[in-house]
């Protein structure tokens, strides 16, 4: 059996204590880290469940899926996912070998909290959220604006976007896989005032007001831990805010933004005089 | 000898109409060396200490030793016309009698043609050197054509005229008929590659354009020299007098009368005014009739110093000759006469030379000259200095003035406006002047000049521009004509020395335009050069000099390339690692013609999309929107496959396309069948995938896929392998010739002409040789011939290795690619397909 097990999202304490007894008599306990990462480091993990753990970095997962699966028609292996495993990841492909194996190899999920739940504690609305996109590091001539694109489709219904941002664990540096060689790059993760900027950026190539320097939006850093923390106010204001270490993600408000919603995140606001006029300008009543 | 200071060269330099920058350019052993020296004795501006040596322009000691040049090197000459009257014929308005030439002697072995391109790249003019017996050889035609690409003006010296009167004994008649011969022969290649700005460039005695002589007896002349002569003494216009003493123009001494057709006893005015002095002192000296010879010396006005009387034969006649018509003189006159200054050609050479918008404040500079302009200056190429593992940039200044400490942009090669790769902003140490084997520093230098530049060399790989201006473009990367095609790989022969040996192979790469350096993944190092001996000069130099260290070299092998013979049998699909992304290709060979269009520049990947579209739908016959949707070259961006978008309306395919792009460059780079470069595939995307989420389809994603999904469409399509070809023409006696065909079939080499020199028992044999065949093809076909047949190889083409399919084992394709891949260390077995495909 195979057991995809939710993580949650701060620290080795957020496992359920269904998932805590399934690793702790697994045979083989593999944890997935380049799709999202915990708080902790790995050996706080390990000595909490007092196991070891397998890191399965991206090219494991991918390529070298036979060595995770291996025994597991027998025997029991956990597979560890950051948050909730099916939310905001790419593992239904680690599911469908599981199931194309022959003969096929029974997986059960054990879900968890994620980004895409934990994020209404900003105030907002889980059911105004509309898509939800990821901005990725922009490089010199990669600037891929396609999320511009879902955004606007939200915002003409009135939705918040969630926006993820992008995370690089153990990436290989794309100058040198092109001559075929493979180096990783250190990690770097994506801050709120970077994701800002780059919105800002693309505003500035597509001009249809919808990433525009006074749209508002809510930061959130580290969300589920005791530093977790949360802050709102323009995308202009936040291309310049500091939310600490990772990880962070954003928010853009819809016009569907509620007068509970509203009343709730400016408190949260950078600068709150601005969030009230600017909300009740463009916002209040428009949804 | 002139001794000018450098603050005297640098006045010079102020005036761009008095410049001349021009090359030397011959087919080799036609006695450019020589007859440089000749210049650089009576005018080179800063004397060395050891100047009056033979080969002045020979600064290495084994171009000494062998006798042929391998870098070209650049030497400042001071000229003045000896009539101040003369400048009235400089078709642009000249005031001051002194001239600034910068002179490039540039090798004449085809193994070394890319330091010609170098040398023609930074000159206007071209100094053409044919040989009187030999004529027109494979590299006086490949250099002309090369100079006339550049849009560089030719004038033509016919040399070694001593070794025709003294060997052959020719008439006057039948020297005439010999020099109109190679003056067709030059003008037939000349008009073929006609460049309609350029105009009409063709040379001819009655013009000027031509000198006739001998280099290594110091003499030269121009029917303008005698024309001036005889102007007086007839007292006819010198230019009317010029027109008579070409063709078919005979004067009748009797009747005082010139006519047109020759009549008995009556002698062409060529042979009449200048072969028959030049005869009759031959005559004279060479069968010890003393007193004849007094008198005609009296008669010619030609002074002798004491010690000089009493010398008899050959040496008499040198120093007769050199004081009767000087080379330098007629060499002088010609160059700037009819050489452009750079104010004139860089008007002309500016959409040749720049890759941006011909109105931007960069062009036009150039196209003024302008030493106000921003700085455009080309680095063509890099000098070693004394400093070891450091070089001199060597270059032009086009616009603007290059000055010591002045902070300029590094543009290489890949460099494009608007981005950071490839740049570099520094500050040039130092400027200095070149000359031959010393260099003078110089405060600055402004546009229309040659230079050194001291502190740039980390910056730039081997060429490259230098601007000021942050909008500039490039100036266009040089073409060469050579392909590097045979390699050898090195080791150290005591691994200690592995450090030394990988900084020499950087240091080798910096100091010729053409070598090739890679390490394979196996971790092996390969010198790739154009011919044996350019490999051999450049193992040499590397073990001798850049790392300083004993080596063991393996036999010579070639660079084959991987192409497609077939479409594929099936759209090849791979999917990305994550699963979410898949791209469909398929791979179809391109026609011979593009490719060749391509690798010769005539298609480029930075022409604008429109006109390249055009192009390939007139003279292709492709599809014009097809055309219009290559997404690049490669491998190196400029290679000759295309990836074309073939696809309809995927969404985010244009933020895949970088990560596709890439992936194309790797795959072209190193095929799947035996990681050599690919050639001639054209591969289409048919159809995409994609993740809607831009964070699971990056480069990590796509790289790779696309790396694999184009290699299993090549396995798909009949992969063949390509070798290269060797041009090879040989000068052989009649006798000898049966040993040729013998040698050439043995290694699979084809004649395709063959044709007898007029006047001459030499033919010249004209054949095809796989360049795999050609090692040792030398000692072979000079045993076979008893040393008579002397033979230049250069690449000419790639064709299709016969004798079956490269996957499979028992063929010649199939064992050379296992043995290649055996070498690089990979597993000798083609993968298959499977291995990149993926199945739906």
């Amino acid at each position: 059996m195979l057991y995809i097990i939710g993580l949650g999202l701060a620290d080795e304490r957020d496992v359920s204590v269904k998932g805590l007894e399934i690793i702790r008599r697994a045979e083989r306990v593999y944890l997935e880290a380049y799709t999202a990462i915990l708080l902790v480091d790995q050996s706080q993990l390990e000595s909490y469940y007092g196991r070891p753990i397998i890191l399965a970095d991206r090219e494991m997962v991918e390529s070298k899926s036979d060595e995770i699966l291996s025994g597991a028609l027998e025997k029991d292996v956990a597979f560890l996912v950051v948050g909730d495993p099916f939310s905001a990841t790419t593992h239904t492909d680690l599911a469908l070998r599981c199931r194309q194996h022959e003969p096929s190899i029974p997986t059960r999920t054990l879900p968890n909290a994620s980004i895409l739940t934990a994020v209404g504690a900003t105030g907002l609305s889980l059911y105004s959220f509309g898509q939800t996109v990821s901005m990725v590091f922009f490089t010199d001539t990669w600037k891929p604006s396609s999320f511009y694109d879902r955004i606007a489709e939200n915002a003409s219904l009135g939705f918040h976007t969630l926006v993820l941002l992008d995370i690089k664990v153990k990436e290989p540096d794309l100058k040198a896989l092109a001559r075929g060689k493979i180096v990783y790059e250190p990690p770097r993760f994506m801050t709120v005032d970077q994701c800002a900027s780059q919105m800002i950026e693309i505003e500035g190539e597509r001009k249809q007001g919808v990433c525009a320097n006074g749209k508002l939006a809510v930061g959130v850093a580290r969300l589920g831990n005791a530093d977790q923390q949360i802050i709102a106010g323009t995308l202009e204001e936040l291309a310049s805010a500091d939310l600490g270490r990772p990880l962070h993600s954003l928010v853009l408000c819809g016009t569907k933004m509620h007068d509970m919603e509203w009343e709730y995140v400016r408190e949260f606001a950078i600068d709150q005089a601005k969030f009230d006029s600017i909300w009740k300008a463009e916002y209040a009543g428009k949804g | 000898m002139v001794n000018f200071t450098v603050e005297e060269i640098r006045g010079l330099m102020d005036n761009p109409v008095n410049i001349r920058n021009m090359s030397v350019i011959a087919h080799v052993d036609h006695g450019k060396s020589t007859l440089t020296d000749s210049l650089v004795q009576r005018a080179g501006i800063i004397s060395a200490k050891n100047a009056g040596a033979q080969r002045y322009t020979d600064t290495r000691p084994d171009e000494q030793e062998r006798g042929v040049t391998i870098k070209s090197t650049a030497i400042s000459l001071y000229g003045s016309l000896v009539d101040d009257e003369d400048l009235k014929d400089i078709p642009i308005k000249t005031e001051k009698n002194d001239f600034l030439v910068n002179l490039i002697d540039s090798p004449g072995h085809v193994d070394f043609s890319s330091e010609v391109t170098a040398a023609l790249r930074v000159t206007d003019g071209a100094l053409v050197v044919v040989d009187t017996v030999e004529g027109v050889c494979v590299q006086t035609e490949t250099v002309l054509r090369q100079a006339l690409g550049e849009r560089i003006k030719p004038v033509v010296i016919i040399n070694k005229v001593d070794r025709a009167l003294l060997e052959l004994q020719v008439s006057k008649e039948d020297l005439y008929q010999n020099f109109s011969r190679v003056i067709e022969s030059v003008n037939v290649v000349i008009a073929t590659y006609f460049d309609k700005v350029l105009g009409d460039v063709q040379v001819y005695p009655d013009r000027g354009t031509i000198a006739f002589g001998s280099g290594l007896h110091g003499w030269a002349f121009t029917v303008r020299q005698f024309a001036s002569r005889y102007a007086k003494k007839f007292g006819v216009d010198k230019n009317k007098m010029m027109q008579r003493l070409w063709g078919d123009n005979f004067f009748n001494a009797k009747t005082k009368k010139w006519v047109k057709t020759p009549e008995e006893g009556v002698e062409r005015a060529f042979n009449q005014f200048c072969l028959d002095p030049i005869f009759r002192i031959f005559d004279c000296i060479m069968n010890f009739k003393k007193e004849e010879t007094a008198k005609l010396i009296e008669k010619l006005e030609i002074k002798l110093a004491g010690d000089e009387k009493d010398l008899e034969g050959k040496q008499l006649l040198k120093v007769v000759m050199r004081k009767f018509l000087p080379a330098a003189d007629a060499l002088m006159e010609m160059m700037i006469l009819h050489l452009p200054s750079p104010a004139v050609a860089q008007k002309y050479r500016m959409e040749t030379l720049y890759e941006g918008p011909p109105d931007d404040e960069s062009a036009i500079g150039i196209r003024d000259c302008d030493p106000k302009g921003p700085l455009m200056c080309y680095v063509s190429k890099m000098v070693p200095t004394s400093d070891k593992g450091r070089f001199y940039a060597f270059g032009r200044v086009f616009s603007g003035t290059a000055k010591s400490g002045m902070k300029v942009r590094i543009q290489g090669p890949n460099y494009t406006p608007g981005k950071k790769e490839d740049m570099f902003m520094k500050s040039i140490q130092r400027t200095v002047l070149m000359m031959g084997r010393v260099t003078e520093p110089i405060e600055d230098v402004p546009a229309g000049n040659i230079l050194g530049l001291v502190g740039i060399d980390q910056f730039l790989l081997k060429s490259g521009t230098l601007t000021t201006s942050e909008t500039a473009h490039n100036l266009k990367v040089m073409k060469f004509s050579v392909s590097p095609v045979v390699q050898r790989s090195v080791e150290v022969k005591n691994a200690n020395d592995l450090p030394k040996l990988v900084e020499g192979l950087k240091r080798l790469s910096k100091s010729d335009p053409c070598v090739l350096v890679m390490i394979t993944d196996s971790g092996e190092h390969v010198v790739a050069g154009a011919g044996e001996l350019h490999l051999e000069i450049c193992l040499k130099d590397l073990e001798e000099d850049h790392a300083g260290v004993p080596l063991r070299i393996s036999d010579p092998v070639v660079q084959y390339r991987e192409t497609v013979s077939g479409d594929s049998r099936m759209t090849a699909l791979s999917k990305s690692p994550n699963k979410h992304n898949r791209l469909y290709v398929t791979a179809t060979p391109l026609a011979e013609e593009v490719a060749k269009d391509i690798e010769s520049g005539k298609i480029n990947p930075r022409d604008d999309f429109k006109a390249r579209a055009r192009i390939l739908a007139d003279d292709h016959g492709w599809d014009i929107t097809d055309a219009r949707k290559i997404w690049c070259f490669g491998p190196d961006t400029n290679g000759a496959n295309l990836l074309v978008d073939q696809t309809k309306a995927v969404q985010y395919l244009n933020e895949i396309k970088d990560s596709v792009v890439s992936g194309f460059q790797w795959a072209t780079k190193e095929g799947p069948v035996a990681e050599e470069p690919m050639r001639s595939v054209r591969f289409n995307i048919m159809d995409v995938t994609l993740h809607a989420d831009a964070i699971h389809r990056g480069g990590g994603q796509i790289i790779p896929t696309a790396r694999r999904v184009l290699y299993a469409a090549t396995l798909l399509a009949d992969p063949g392998l390509m070798e290269p070809v060797f041009l090879v023409e040989i000068q052989v006696p009649e006798q000898a010739m049966g040993g040729i065909y013998g040698v050439l079939t043995r290694r699979r080499g084809h004649v395709f002409e063959e044709a007898q020199r007029p006047g001459t028992p030499l033919f010249n044999v004209k054949a095809y040789l796989p360049v795999n065949e050609s090692f040792g093809f030398n000692a072979d076909l000079r045993s076979a011939t008893s040393g008579q047949a002397f033979p230049q190889m250069v690449f000419d083409h790639w064709q299709i290795l016969p004798g079956g399919s490269p996957l499979d084992k028992t063929t010649m394709p199939g064992k050379i690619v296992e043995d290649m891949r055996k070498r690089k260390g990979i597993k000798p077995e083609v993968p298959g397909y499977e291995n990149y495909y993926d199945k739906l």
